[in-house]
């Protein structure tokens, strides 16, 4: 590991010196501190990035070197990591993977080249840190001039506090994983569905759900939080200012642990420039789902003289984040009610029931359907001779419970097909060979995995410099995982081939399947990851090994 | 139809102008701020760039009763527009251009040839007039990427204008130009 190191930097430090120093530079000095802090119900001891959730808003310029000089003043590790960003695997900030961390008392200097543009974050990546406040927006201005144009320019941060210790949360959900699921079914909801789909479709409703050992309720796994626009409640009322007429660009960064919003702005339509930092063909929307640790740019035109809310509900709809776009401070416009909480089907669940009748299920979910933990076996004995043709097709479960619906009638909410890349992809081929990542967890005992291991006790997965690599993800679970892979762009395999759009992050949905390939260009060791912190620390997460050609690894160990 | 139900766009004008996108087309294209001007009355020319999605210059300044030569250029790699309007009536044009990538008349790269010249008055999206939806306004030129055109209008009357690419998402986020009268 050692010999690596130092190898890599020495041949950094040539390459910086045949090339000359560039035109500018610039220090950024950070601080990790523990502070008091609470919304709405008071304070408790958590922890900040200069004082302040969320950290400031670090601003570089593309082709800017710079140096970020970060202090822990704690009596614990800690770490920042950069977001979507390229740099030098040792610049990269996780903890065990790109460096030791940093350690109480000590400062450690990042120093990296911007080699991009748009849309980011910077957060801790020890422990659950992230949780307790350590993460801050960090926007990097292009180049060159940009394919769309504003003349405002909003950074709206969402996040999710809570007001207990991060450390709790993982306590409660070990023991009892439905600990933050409020919503369980009830006797109750049971007459109601009785009355609403006819007794024969209820009762086997629950008992499909029943055979899987798992809730439709089920959609996150911690709730009981206060979400937040840019560190502000929804008392609080983050504002942002325009004049009637302008163009005002919000750049939509979902800094949660643990949440998804589905975000709109009523009366307003909301164009879709940039996602994860990368341009995309605009598109306008009615409304979007930001997962977490995903960003986009829209861009919005508010006419008239008035205040627009921007509303982002939660998707398990236990509350909401609001802002306000308003022509003066003070200003706030009407919010609209918390939609009804969306309930899992078993299409979500990649159990195709109509098709299982008929035995043609496709091929891509019939890896979801044998998954073990879903008890496969118990649902194809069920009777579906039962099942009347002209029903099944109107029972609520034949479609998905999960996917995004406009609020507004007729509206048009974003999906990933809509996402088509500026710029074509210059070396868009074939990938050389696939990968497929079950996506998989034990809800009894809390843990999350990939293909049923742990990271603990997985081994890395290792890549060739310069192979392109298809990651197929396989979601057996009933939650949705945002995936992230530090280092080198996912292509999302949308269909359009060289404009596939490139992202740091994919949403996995429930019992789908979606694939992204990864040209392996940044040699090193990086971490590929979901998103939901808690489903990090307790093992969905795997290193990736990024090598050279055989004969330059003599001598690059691993422990 | 009575004008109270129409739409505060629309409305607002046919109120300044009283010649509406959809009036038009029984007016015989009239446009309150000019005509198709003759080439050869043209006093200068205006190179414009269209790129994506921005124009340059992304400003004009043009005097009443002045005929001018748009010089185009397509530089991007999408199909892009570039439309003399009204602000009203540019609103009015993008949801007919929405409806023409739905129908398959355009894609964001080129024009389907086939489809824009189908008789889509006999399909179940008629345009709004009811007549053959097509992309022939006077006042408009549609460039495929790399394509070359001239657009040449005389300049009547003072009217607040712009020049405007009504591609789906191109206007929205900033593909459009001022046109200043000159005192």
């Amino acid at each position: 590991m050692h010999n690596f190191y130092i190898g890599f930097m020495g041949l950094a430090a040539l390459f910086s010196l045949i090339t000359g120093s560039s035109a500018f530079a610039g220090t950024y000095n950070l601080t990790i501190d523990e502070m008091r802090a609470g919304y709405d119900r008071g304070e408790r001891l958590t922890m900040a990035i200069n004082g302040q959730i969320p950290g400031p808003t670090l601003r570089f310029t593309e082709g800017e070197e710079v140096t970020i000089n970060v202090t822990n003043k704690m009596d614990t590790d800690t770490s920042l990591h950069w977001h979507g960003i390229l740099l030098p695997f040792t610049q990269d900030g996780v903890p065990g993977i790109s460096f030791p961390g940093i350690k109480p008392g000590e400062t450690f200097t990042y120093q990296f080249k911007i080699k991009q543009s748009g849309t980011y974050w910077y957060h801790s990546h020890s422990g659950l840190q992230e949780q307790d406040g350590v993460y801050g927006p960090l926007v990097i201005t292009p180049a060159k001039r940009e394919p769309f144009r504003y003349d405002r320019d909003y950074v709206v941060m969402l996040s999710d506090w809570t007001d207990e210790k991060p450390e709790a949360i993982l306590g409660h959900l070990k023991k009892n994983s439905d600990y933050y699921n409020y919503a369980q079914r009830t006797v109750g909801t049971f007459f109601r569905d009785v009355s609403e789909n006819g007794l024969a479709a209820t009762v086997k409703d629950r008992a499909d759900w029943g055979r899987m050992r798992m809730t439709p309720t089920d959609i996150s796994d911690v709730s009981g939080y206060t979400f937040l626009i840019n560190g502000k409640s929804a008392a609080q009322n983050w504002t942002g200012l325009f004049k009637p007429g302008e163009r005002v660009r919000l750049r939509l960064i979902n800094g949660s642990a643990m949440s998804y919003f589905d975000v709109r702005i009523p009366g307003l339509k909301m164009t879709v420039v940039q996602a994860d930092g990368n341009n995309v063909q605009p598109v306008p929307v009615d409304e979007l789902r930001i997962a977490v640790a995903e960003t986009y740019d829209v861009i919005v035109q508010p006419e008239e003289e008035k205040p627009f809310t921007i509303f982002a509900e939660s998707l398990d709809r236990t509350g909401y984040a609001r802002a306000t776009l308003a022509t003066k401070a003070g200003m706030s416009g009407e919010i609209p009610a918390l939609r009804p909480r969306p309930l899992l089907s078993m299409a979500d669940m990649g159990v195709d029931m109509a098709g299982m009748g008929h035995g043609d299920h496709g091929a891509a979910h019939k890896e979801a359907v044998a998954a073990p933990a879903m008890d496969h076996g118990a649902m194809a004995g069920m009777d579906h001779g039962a099942m009347a043709d002209e029903e099944s097709m109107n029972m609520p479960d034949m479609q998905s419970g999960i996917a995004p619906k406009a609020a507004k009638k007729g509206g048009k909410v974003l999906v990933y097909g809509d996402l088509k890349a500026m710029k074509p992809y210059a070396d868009y081929r074939a990938p050389d060979r696939e990968i497929e990542m079950k996506l998989t967890g034990n809800m009894e005992r809390y843990f999350w995995s990939i293909d049923g291991v742990k990271f603990s006790d997985a081994e890395p997965i290792r890549l060739k410099y310069g192979e392109r690599v298809r990651f197929t993800f396989v979601n057996q679970t009933m939650m949705s995982h945002p995936m992230h892979l530090h280092g080198m762009w996912m292509q999302l395999d949308t269909g359009r081939k060289k404009f596939n759009p490139l992202k740091h992050v994919v949403n996995v949905p429930p019992g789908q399947t979606l694939s992204v390939d990864v040209p392996a260009d940044a040699m090193g060791e990086w971490a590929f990851h979901c998103h939901l912190l808690y489903h990090m620390t307790t093992g969905m997460m795997r290193k990736v090994i990024v090598e050279g050609p055989v004969a330059a690894n003599v001598g690059m160990r691993h422990e | 139809m009575n004008p109270i139900f129409l739409p505060l766009a629309v409305a607002l004008s046919v109120s300044v102008s009283g010649l509406a996108t959809p009036a038009r087309a029984a007016a015989g294209h009239g446009y309150e701020f000019g005509a198709p001007g003759k080439p050869a009355s043209a006093t200068r020319n205006i190179e414009v760039n269209l790129a994506d999605n921005y124009y340059e210059p992304d400003a004009i300044s043009v005097k009443q009763g002045e005929t001018v030569r748009f010089v185009l250029k397509n530089s991007g790699e999408f199909l892009h527009e570039f439309r003399i309007d009204t602000l009203a009536a540019h609103t009015e044009h993008r949801k007919e251009m929405a409806e023409m990538m739905e129908m398959g008349m355009l894609t964001p790269t080129g024009i389907n040839p086939e489809k824009m010249n189908m008789d889509h008055s006999k399909m179940d999206m008629p345009s709004k007039a009811g007549e053959p939806m097509r992309h022939d306004d006077p006042n408009t030129v549609l460039l495929a990427p790399g394509e070359s055109k001239e657009l040449v209008w005389k300049f009547s009357r003072a009217v607040e204008i712009e020049f405007a690419c009504n591609m789906p998402g191109h206007y929205e986020s900033g593909m459009l130009g001022r046109i200043d009268f000159a005192k």
